[in-house]
């Protein structure tokens, strides 16, 4: 495969050039993220000021972005009380209230841990029992920590260890605590729309909450809990939650890229890490590329993988994806195309549980046929594009977004301003011609 | 945990759930200190305002349904409203519906004090936060809170029937059920039981 360099400085610390290393010798110490990401060369960890929302708190990716950050309050009353930054009242965002509630004491009375094995099974169980869909352990590395302070949005963490270097840091806390919640499967199929903003969101405030939950069961079992060290996917990876995959998104075993994975918790309690998981990711996404052709900013790459700050990787331009979402928040606040098109996000059953273990059963040179025949099923049967009218409380991805009326059955309450139900046809949902209209000013670029 | 053949769940403990010492800390020690729990930091917020804007919102059955759905998408395992009489106004201004929502308990919460213990009370109280917040959003009053008759009131919604000592009994759970903190809400709703 051919890799292409390519030189940034965008991510990386204080603004330097990581010095140049030859692609393809791994550093010694390169932590093992699976077959999809790896470690060539020297990766300087990015500094937390530099991520694509600090970037848009300063300002620095222009007014409209600014605006739609700060000044926006959802039309939509359930993603006032859901998504970060667009609600009416702070106090109404759990994640917030979270966010700002003191941080507990260790518990000096520290539990011993003879057998690790059995404190990662029980902090496992712990984790599902709370809530968790995954719950999967990483060895921490500096490749994916964070440099400078600590960040996790809307969430406060300060802690006594900030001075430590990325290096330091995983010395002292050696392990990260992954987990994870699963969106809601028949809710995303409304993807651009409101419904699947809420199976979004929703599965991100439950993270939160069992995240700030285990953080607080990690010290009364006396020890340390640091939040917002660890870039969530490179522990994934590292953890074995999934592999990445073409659209950006770290697509797990069960779930596929319909997963959550919140700030994770770094921790100096002794329990076994996982290894990272091989389940084809790496065979499909050079086959798929069904992201990449939906994508409605052409955000997604259709080339191969690209060597970023020492890691090779699909990489996505993310400041166009980020640049669509004030043009768009009236109808929905997250797109989630890329994910609900990905022939990975399946409901979590048996013949999809038969697929991806046949896949990652089988040796790794007789994969791709086997993929191109799991490709051709999945538009055979579930559509190139997904279009699934999906009906939901009053919302009906239906109807075209911005249009108000009620389409749901035996309503005879006089809607004030939506007029009488309009009758929508068939069981299509109606998805906006973005693409076209993005096209003019996102050029894919030229082969 | 147990064995999921879809809708058949045989309770077949896993191999990792056999052997755990720190179970029984994780159920019953109660948190040294009470910032470690999420259920205090929810209980302790304040409530937010009400939005100046009313929602459209539809007929009362219709409504009520599209909370009931809401509670269920948040992981209530039960929810119904049920009608409160007039007295029951807590700053003299009547609320004239209660939303109950019932979630799965495998350890009573008044007995187990533990993190582990108080699962259920956090998962309760994820729902009551958010379905609260959301009929604010919509332009209604709805407070969230522990209330005395939380139990009668669940009956009263066609949860299950009360036993002798008073507390709720399911058909589909048994006993083994928490009752969230009752939401008083002036929404317009249709009240079930």
């Amino acid at each position: 495969m051919a890799v292409v360099p390519e030189h940034s400085t965008e991510a990386v610390a204080g603004g330097n050039s990581p010095p140049a290393s030859p692609v393809g010798q791994p550093p010694p110490d390169a932590p093992n993220l699976g077959r999809t990401v790896r470690v060539v060369g020297t990766v300087i960890p990015v500094h937390t000021s530099q991520l694509p929302h600090p970037k848009n708190q300063r300002g620095e990716l222009g007014k409209a972005l600014f605006n739609w950050y700060h000044n926006t309050v959802s039309k939509d009353p359930l993603t006032r009380v859901s998504a970060p930054n667009h609600f009416a009242d702070r106090r109404h965002f759990l994640t917030a209230v979270l966010g700002q509630a003191p941080k507990g004491e260790v518990n000096p009375t520290r539990q011993p841990v003879p057998d690790p094995a059995a404190m990662t099974r029980h902090i496992k169980r712990v984790g599902r029992y709370m809530g968790a869909d995954i719950v999967r352990i990483a060895r921490a590395h500096p490749a994916f920590m964070y440099a400078g302070n600590r960040y996790a949005q809307d969430i406060q963490t300060n802690d006594a260890y900030e001075d430590l270097s990325p290096e330091e840091l995983c010395r002292r806390f050696p392990y990260v605590i992954v987990a994870t919640t699963a969106w809601d499967y028949d809710k995303i199929q409304a993807h651009r729309h409101h419904i699947g903003d809420a199976a979004y969101h929703v599965s991100q405030m439950r993270a939160n909450v069992i995240l700030k939950n285990l953080e607080g069961y990690v010290r009364e079992l006396g020890y340390t809990a640091i939040r917002g060290a660890v870039n969530p996917q490179g522990a994934g990876l590292a953890a074995g939650v999934g592999e990445l995959g073409r659209n950006g998104m770290v697509i797990s075993e069960r779930y596929g890229a319909r997963i959550h994975m919140p700030d994770p918790i770094m921790t100096d309690l002794p329990p076994l890490p996982d290894a990272p998981i091989d389940i084809g990711v790496e065979e499909f996404c050079k086959v798929c590329r069904k992201c990449a052709i939906t994508c409605p900013t052409n955000s997604i790459t259709f080339d191969d993988k690209v060597v970023h700050n020492g890691i090779q990787k699909y990489k996505i331009k993310w400041e166009t994806c980020y640049r669509l979402r004030p043009f768009v928040s009236d109808h929905w606040g997250s797109c989630l195309t890329c994910v609900t098109v990905c022939p990975y996000t399946k409901p979590n059953v048996w013949w999809r549980t038969l697929a991806v273990r046949a896949l990652s059963a089988c040796p790794i040179p007789a994969r791709p046929p086997l993929v191109r025949a799991l490709k051709w099923i999945d538009d055979r049967f579930w559509g190139v594009v997904p279009q699934k009218r999906v009906r939901w409380m009053g919302y009906d991805s239906g109807i075209k977004p911005g249009e108000k009326a009620c389409t749901v059955a035996g309503c005879t309450a006089a809607h004030a301003e939506a007029g009488q139900s309009v009758k929508v046809e068939g069981n299509v949902g109606y998805y906006a011609p973005l693409k076209e209209n993005t096209n003019r000013f996102v050029k894919r670029e030229a082969h | 945990m147990a064995l999921r053949l879809g809708p058949l769940t045989l309770p077949w403990p896993r191999a990792d759930d056999r052997d755990d010492p720190y179970w029984d800390f994780f159920i019953h020690t109660p948190p040294r200190d009470p910032a470690n729990s999420v259920t205090q930091i929810i209980r302790r917020a304040p409530e937010g305002a009400i939005n100046p804007a009313r929602a459209d919102i539809h007929t009362p059955e219709i409504t009520a349904s599209h909370i009931k759905e809401l509670a269920r998408f948040l992981g209530a395992d039960l929810v119904g409203v049920a009608r409160l009489d007039a007295p029951d106004a807590a700053d003299g201004e009547a609320y004239p519906f209660a939303v109950v929502s019932v979630v799965r308990a495998e350890h009573d919460p008044r007995a187990a004090a533990g993190l582990g213990g108080q699962v259920p009370v956090q998962n309760a109280l994820y729902v009551t936060f958010v379905l609260s917040a959301y009929i604010r959003e919509l332009g209604y009053r709805a407070t969230a809170a522990p209330h005395p008759d939380a139990e009668r009131l669940a009956a009263a919604a066609g949860l299950g029937t009360l036993d002798a000592a008073g507390r709720l009994v399911t058909t589909q759970y048994g006993p083994r059920v928490y009752v969230a903190d009752v939401i008083r809400t002036d929404l317009p709703l249709a009240a079930d039981g």
